[in-house]
């Protein structure tokens, strides 16, 4: 078990270095880290000093270390547009981002699972046939035509729900909160829904499939054969059977929901990490899009580990390592 | 024609109205794309032909200073909606082709490398791949965008735009296609005819292309229609950002950025009719796409 | 004996019962006018080839045949209930069933101790540390060490597992159970082991059992009866010792000749083998469905189907007065 989760933790730093490594190159060869250190106004003298004080001369292996070094302590340079230092612009913009990711996958975990056993049990019935018609328009809807739509409706028509930004957020330490007020509550609404609604179509299609495969097993034919409700082949035999691969899923989707927050953001003008991203790539602001690069690969990394370790958690006999996980 | 329209897969074809209905669609929107210059009534992206005055004329009603009379309406700029669309289309769809292009040479190639020479080389590609697959691929392709145009001199930012954009997101599409030609390579170099072949004395790389390129591109194919519509999306999700294709020669994911900011003032069909025509590309590519996994290869499922 | 059998009431019934199975416009006979009784405390064995439809029957006891299948006619009684419309009352409580395949009938992220709390609080009304009481004195009675009662399936071998089936299907306390191949899937020497278990503990109960095999060395050593199955139809039942000794029809006589005995002389004889193969449900032929790969077959047999006779087999050369061979 130990060597299990050790062996996960040495792959996800390996993993880890290797993005930094990509993060390190474009900071390093497509910026320029004079430049986004100074700011522009720097002169020729300033510029001389800090290349030799950078250690810009000095073999690459050690810039990267140095790179690396330095990004452990949030240290990522300054963005090309106001001279600010990156950190400060993440960490300022990250709240937004989380909340929204945080709410959009609950969102999409209890709607997809609801909506997947719901579709599975009642499989060929007229309601779960219109789900599952319903779901396929959903996934070959790009994610900022679905806001579009949404705000079309909701904001425009009907005039219900704003259309964007946080509305008024509380601040509680450094972090700033929408849940706690009214208007920000309903901010939340619509780019959450934006945000999780191709989640969900994927967790519901999925779990939809987990279902009707474990319900062909041979122990739920025993436990029905044995005179059980189904109420219990459901929740007792089905639902920890089809919780592994949704958990799964869900979770690498957590990546995927902070990647996409850049289109919902951008849809919503939602001030987060995400919009943060677009318009660096906009401007060409290399700094931000490399340690946006190196945020996004930390979460990712640590999403992929979080949900190997629950793996072991729900699974024994993967806790007893006896079986291999097919992915690796 | 003969064989084709006897064969099982026509077969199949003509019995999944489903299929057969997005195909339709889809063939429509290709012609209508493709022929864009015939059909549409006068080309945006010429700027001699455009009166400002026409801006904002709603669908199927003259316009109260120059009387001018559009099928969908008119844009901001004055542009006819529906040409606008046509000439969209073309963009998108040519985006598109060479992406899908680019990421089905690339992922064949190294699939191919990988899974025949395997080594070092093999664990390097599949290894690159596993990392990069943990990314979505409009954040990568995103990424890339960004790279490029950092790498390209300023001035040059704005022509390469389509080109850009071609490379990113063909270059976070690649994945898929290695993954299975590499897999179909390990399958297919273990069979007799491929000994024979080496026995022969062919080199690797005429064995490569020769052998076993033909026997994978049935999936790759297949691969390759559900590539289309995910690059489709891509670069009308990379337009709407603001990050794909230049304004003055706006795509469908373009339009429907412009179509939102005139949400609120009350002019609607600058987006309806840009989002429905995305959605009836997206929805054919992709039903046409699942239809055509089921039939030609279950095991992708 | 059998007038003794008359005086005692069936445990279950089953007569004249057919399952079809609908395929576009046509309708397959994949168990046809089957008609057999189990009485208390006996084992019956079901034997056939592959795909005669013994599997088939145990489900329709059960009320477990899913469309495109369906009962379409015939009857099920059990303790004089009909049960064939709804069988959802003695489902578990009265009849339970044991699979083939012990590595996959059970839950394998459930504790083996909660999968039989539940089959026990499903059937009897008890509180949850009685379950748990019982559970442990079940796994004690199949030869499982209570002390593992939280122990996952995939901590126990084949056998064990197969075991744990076994009491799983006896928590409800039933009065039959239908176990399906249940030694198929283990190996050669764990086999004798479950069956002796399995014939012990039902014993000991009075609990019925339907056999189902397609062993007849397994038939010979657990049952009491025995019902030879092909394609869909009875084609002999009777006691076990009186079939395999004198086996009258002409299908029994092959599988007979077909099981390796190991007595003396037998090593000499070269293994027989029925020619052929069972027909498949769309391809039954007319008349006595054995009748391509029967030696005796006439042409009454390729054109009308043998009745049973003397409540024993189904063969036209049986109603020309008992041939002893
Ligand atoms: N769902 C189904 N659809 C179509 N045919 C079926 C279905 N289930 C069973 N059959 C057919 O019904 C017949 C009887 O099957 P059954 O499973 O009862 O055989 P069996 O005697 O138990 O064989 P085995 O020894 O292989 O378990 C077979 O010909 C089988 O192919
Ligand atoms: S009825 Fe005829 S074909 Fe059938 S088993 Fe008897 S002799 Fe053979
Ligand atoms: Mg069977």
């Amino acid at each position: 078990m130990l060597i299990i989760v050790l062996r996960r933790l040495l792959q996800a730093v390996m993993v880890l270095l290797f993005v930094a490594l990509i993060s390190f190159l474009i900071f390093r060869y497509v910026g320029n880290p004079v430049e986004s250190l100074l700011g522009q106004e720097a002169t020729v003298a300033q510029r001389a000093a800090l290349e030799e004080a950078l250690g810009l001369k000095d073999p690459i292996y050690e810039q990267y270390a140095d790179f690396v070094l330095r990004a452990l302590q949030f240290d990522f340079g300054n963005s090309y547009r106001g001279a600010l230092p990156v950190a400060e612009l993440i960490a300022l913009r990250l709240p937004a981002t989380l909340e929204l990711a945080m709410t959009s996958a609950i969102f999409a975990v209890i709607f997809g699972v609801i909506t997947g056993i719901y579709t599975a049990i009642n499989r060929g019935g007229f309601i779960a046939n219109l789900i599952l018609s319903t779901s396929l328009v959903g996934v070959s809807l790009p994610t900022f035509l679905i806001g579009v739509l949404l705000i079309w409706v909701f904001s425009v028509e009907l005039n219900w729900l704003p259309s964007f930004g946080r509305g008024e957020v509380v601040e509680l330490g450094w972090w700033t909160t929408g849940f706690l007020t009214a208007s920000g509550v309903k901010s939340l609404i619509l780019p959450s829904i934006t945000l999780g609604l191709y989640q969900m179509t994927l967790i519901m299609r999925l779990t939809r499939a987990e279902m009707l495969e474990v319900l062909r097993q041979d122990y739920i034919r025993l436990a029905v054969a044995l005179g059980q409700s189904k109420r219990q082949v459901y929740f007792f035999h089905a639902l920890p059977n089809i919780l592994i691969p949704v958990i799964t899923i869900t979770g690498l989707q957590l990546g995927s929901v902070i990647a996409f927050a850049i289109i919902t953001e951008t849809v919503f003008q939602w001030p987060g990490v995400g919009l943060l991203f677009i318009n660096a790539v906009y401007f060409v602001d290399i700094p931000v899009m490399s340690a946006y690069l190196l945020l996004v690969g930390f979460a990712f990394v640590v999403i992929n580990l979080v949900v190997d370790l629950l793996y072991l958690l729900i699974d024994p006999r993967l806790r007893d390592g006896q079986l291999k996980r097919g992915a690796d | 024609m003969h064989w084709f329209l006897q064969s099982d897969f026509f077969y199949s074809f003509r019995n999944a109205p489903v299929a057969v209905a997005s195909f339709f669609v889809f063939a429509v929107i290709i012609l209508a794309a493709v022929f864009a210059n015939f059909i549409a009534p006068n080309n945006p992206f010429d700027p001699a032909s455009l009166n400002l005055m026409n801006g904002f004329t709603p669908p199927l009603q003259s316009n109260e200073f120059t009387g001018d009379v559009f099928l969908l309406g008119a844009d901001d700029q004055g542009r006819d909606l529906f040409s606008t669309i046509l000439y969209g289309l073309r963009i998108s769809l040519f985006v598109g082709i060479m992406a899908v292009m680019l990421a089905m040479v690339m992922g064949v190639v190294l699939g191919l490398i990988a899974g025949y020479l395997g080594g070092w080389l093999d664990t390097f590609i599949m290894r690159f791949a596993d990392i990069q697959m943990t990314f979505p691929s409009i954040l990568v392709a995103m990424l890339i965008y960004g790279v490029a145009k950092g790498v390209l001199p300023p001035d040059l930012r704005y022509e390469m735009s389509i080109a850009v954009l071609i490379i990113s997101i063909g270059l976070s599409e690649w994945v898929p296609f290695a993954r299975t030609v590499r897999g179909l390579t390990l399958v297919e170099k273990e069979k007799e005819y491929i000994t024979a072949a080496k026995m022969i004395g062919l080199r690797k790389s005429q064995i490569m292309s020769r052998h076993i390129l033909p026997n994978v591109l049935g999936p790759v194919l297949v691969i390759a229609t559900i590539t289309f519509a995910l690059a489709i999306i891509a670069e009308a999700t990379l337009s709407f950002l603001g990050v794909g294709v230049p304004t003055t020669k706006p795509s469908l994911g373009t339009l429907i950025r412009i179509g939102q900011d005139f949400l609120f003032s009350g002019e609607w069909w600058i987006l309806l009719f840009p989002a429905l025509t995305l959605l009836a590309l997206a929805l054919s590519i992709n039903l046409f796409g699942d239809w055509l996994r089921d039939t030609l290869n279950p095991k992708l499922k | 004996m059998s007038g003794n059998r008359e005086m005692v009431a069936p445990l279950l019934e089953i007569s004249r019962l057919s399952v079809v199975l609908d395929k576009r416009h046509q309708r397959f006979k994949a168990v046809d006018d089957l008609s057999f009784r189990v009485f208390p405390g006996e084992i019956l064995g079901l034997v056939g080839e592959s795909g005669a439809g013994k599997s088939m029957t145990g489900c329709a006891i059960l009320g477990l045949i899913e469309p495109p299948l369906s009962i379409s006619s015939g009857e099920i009684t059990f303790d004089g209930v009909r049960i064939d419309q709804d069988a959802s009352s003695i489902r578990g409580s009265k009849i339970s069933m044991i699979f083939q395949d012990p590595l996959v009938s059970l839950n394998p992220l459930r504790k083996i101790g909660d999968q039989l709390v539940e089959v026990i609080r499903t059937h009897i009304n008890i509180s949850k540390a009685e379950a748990f009481g019982r559970a442990k004195t079940l796994l004690a009675e199949v030869g499982i060490d209570p002390g593992r009662i939280n122990a996952y399936p995939h901590t126990f071998s084949g056998g064990m597992r197969q075991r744990v089936v076994i009491a799983l299907a006896l928590a409800p306390e039933p009065a039959l159970i239908i176990a399906d191949e249940p030694t198929t899937a283990l190996d050669v020497s764990v086999q004798a082991q479950i069956l002796d278990l399995l014939k012990r503990l039902c014993r000991e109960r009075g609990t019925s059992i339907i056999l189902i095999t397609h062993d007849m060395g397994v038939i010979s050593e657990t049952t009491d009866r025995v019902a030879v199955l092909y394609a869909g139809r009875l084609a002999e039942i009777g006691k076990t010792s009186a079939v395999l000794k004198n086996p009258r029809h002409p299908y029994t006589k092959g599988l007979v000749a077909a099981t390796p005995r190991i007595d003396a002389n037998s090593f000499e004889k070269r293994l027989f083998q029925i020619p052929g193969a069972m027909p498949d449900l769309e391809n039954i032929p007319k008349g006595c469905a054995f009748h391509p790969r029967c030696d005796f077959a006439s042409t009454q047999c390729q054109k009308q189907q043998p009745p049973l006779f003397e409540d024993r087999s189904a063969c036209w050369l049986s109603n020309e007065g008992s041939e002893t061979s």
